[in-house]
């Protein structure tokens, strides 16, 4: 009976410990998102003062109020541009991807194994080596400075070529053949027929490229100079350095950046974190 | 219905119609780049020059062999910022890591043990960072560690202690040794990377079948040898992976340090993909940018190809 009530006990005292750790692990994950919302209701007085508050004293939508009536910021001109380049580059991929992982799955030819194995070195060649030239290219492309110039070098995605290659290797060939009966030709096949098959891992797939390219800072840093051309991060930097003295501003567009992001998080968590689980990609 | 024959011939130009043009693709942007980047290395190269016809490269843009590698090891004061990019990434990445796994591994361990409906809560909690803009992080832990208003000083002033006159801009601040911004900078990094690493821990702990444990356990096997004898023996591939994916990834440091601390102070956070950006696209200089870019591609093949080693052993149970 005592070690019955011991084991009891020692079981409580694991189960107080774990959510211990968890607790305090959940605290310092959420205490900055926390603290930008928070400080982006602080007026500016406030934000400065010594010693500083943590909830605000007389919460006010001054800050975002002043972000959308600056002339500076014509904040719908920037969301289009992020939007613009996200939404073309999830387009792009979900089209290349699936379409080229189907040929290398369905299809015999000569120099497949050749071109699959090119396709697949991209993965291996790490950004910052093309840079310079990729930047080179663009320059002789007269693509610099131009939201195309954000998409065009990223319309294929070696990694989605894989993934969509082996989920499409799961549909059987006898809807294939089915369709050649039918006298489809091979891209209404491709379009009718396997296309509808995919729209887990296009789901997958477009959320991924879609974060990545929102969230893009370095390849935008490089390519654009023109203020009204920039996206949602370089605007976030430039804006945050021109008003350096009002940090509730700062907070205040940060915010306005998170947002989009993070309701998308929410929606799609599920698939998101599978995905992030199964494939360890960044 | 048409012969067998015209119908693979059919299939063989569909596919030759989709791969030519990818092939061709890639040659202008991923073949061509690769080149180039090579060659850049060996010359004194900047765009602000006109030099020769062929890629602007000769002429006022010329040929210089090896000069830019050996130039990584002279005095100027550019390769002293370039070695010491390469120091300061180096710790960085080396710090990261165990720190990483420290907190991901027990981490991931203690969730899987919850019950299934607060697994997925805490789990989704802590993965939200990792999809959030870095830029967005670097400002708001930039207003966290801000030596007057930040939330950082006033909890430490708040507990009674005498919070340091600045954590990023402070070059005589030092940590163990390490300079202060950097701690700073591996604080706010490993709050925003995490959550990757403990996602897969945590997939890959689910994949450990259960008969596994409860043998161990009929043996007699306590929690601590659960651990070492049953559980980390199977995460060995996982461990390995996320080694390498996290090595790799702090390698390629760059957001981060350029938005809070932009490199400063006194190059202390100064990163190697920061040295390459500021040199090829501030200064102009990109031969030498390209030279500095394929030593940190040596660096990240030397830690791919490991994992391709040891990652080849096919565990089965």
């Amino acid at each position: 009976m005592t070690t019955q009530s011991q084991t009891n006990f020692s079981h409580l005292i694991g189960a107080v410990l774990r959510y211990t750790v968890l607790g305090i692990g959940l605290s310092v994950t959420l205490l900055p998102f926390v603290y930008v919302i928070l400080s982006s209701l602080k007026t500016p007085s406030e934000i400065i003062q010594i010693p500083p508050s943590f909830f605000p004293k007389a919460p006010t939508w001054q800050n975002f109020i002043t972000i959308f009536n600056d002339p500076k910021v014509p904040l719908g001109l920037f969301f289009f541009n992020s939007s613009f380049v996200a939404v073309a580059r999830v387009g792009v991929t979900l089209f290349t991807s699936s379409l080229a992982g189907y040929i290398f799955a369905r299809y015999e030819f000569g120099g497949k194994g050749v071109m699959f194995a090119v396709i697949m070195a991209q993965i291996m060649i790490p950004f910052q080596m093309i840079m310079i030239p990729l930047y080179l290219i663009l320059v002789k492309l007269q693509l610099i400075d131009t939201l195309w110039g954000l998409i065009i070098p990223a319309m294929i995605d070696a990694f989605g070529i894989f993934m969509m290659r082996q989920f499409i290797e799961g549909i059987p060939r006898e809807l294939i053949d089915a369709g050649r009966m039918d006298g489809a030709t091979e891209f209404q096949i491709y379009w009718n027929l396997i296309l509808p098959q995919l729209s887990a891992p296009l789901a997958s797939l477009g959320i991924f490229t879609f974060m990545a390219t929102w969230n893009d800072y370095l390849w935008p840093l490089i390519v654009i100079t023109t203020h009204e051309r920039r996206t949602l991060p370089l605007l976030l930097t430039w804006y945050s350095s021109s008003h350096g003295s009002r940090p509730s501003l700062t907070m205040a567009a940060s915010v306005i950046v998170l947002l989009p992001i993070v309701l998308i998080y929410i929606l799609f968590q599920r698939q998101i974190v599978a995905n992030a689980a199964t494939s360890g990609f960044k | 219905m048409a012969s067998p024959g015209s119908l693979r011939r059919s299939q063989r130009r569909f596919a030759f119609s989709v791969m030519t043009p990818i092939m061709i693709y890639l040659m202008i942007f991923s073949l061509l780049p690769m080149i180039w980047a090579v060659i850049l290395g060996f010359f004194d190269y900047s765009p602000a020059r006109v030099g020769g016809t062929i890629f602007g490269l000769g002429e006022s843009n010329p040929f210089v062999g090896i000069r830019n590698y050996l130039d990584m090891f002279s005095d100027s004061q550019p390769a002293t910022v370039f070695r010491k990019s390469v120091s300061n990434t180096f710790l960085f990445t080396f710090l990261i890591l165990p720190l990483n796994l420290a907190i991901t591994l027990p981490l991931a361990i203690i969730i899987e043990r919850s019950h299934a409906r607060v697994k997925g809560f805490f789990r989704a909690v802590y993965f939200l960072p990792t999809v959030t803009s870095a830029v967005a992080v670097a400002l708001i832990w930039g207003a966290i560690y801000n030596p007057q208003a930040g939330l950082l000083n006033s909890m430490i002033r708040t507990i009674g202690m005498t919070p340091p006159k600045a954590w990023l801009s402070d070059p005589q601040a030092f940590v163990f040794g390490i300079p202060l911004a950097m701690v700073a900078l591996i604080v706010a990094h490993l709050w925003q990377d995490f959550g990757y690493n403990l996602v897969i821990f945590i997939a890959a702990l689910q994949g450990i079948p259960q008969n596994l444990r409860d043998a161990a356990m009929v043996d007699g096997a306590n929690e601590q040898q659960m651990f070492w004898y049953v559980t980390l023996p199977l995460l060995q591939p996982t461990l390995l992976f996320v080694c390498v994916m996290t090595i790799l990834s702090s390698l390629q440091m760059f957001i981060l340090a350029q938005v809070m601390t932009a490199g400063g102070p006194r190059e202390q956070t100064t990163t190697m993909l920061m040295s390459i950006y500021s040199n090829a696209f501030r200064y102009q200089n990109m031969g030498w940018a390209a030279a500095m870019s394929m030593v940190l591609f040596g660096i990240i093949m030397l830690f791919t190809i490991v994992q391709f080693r040891f990652l080849r052993s096919d565990w089965e149970y």
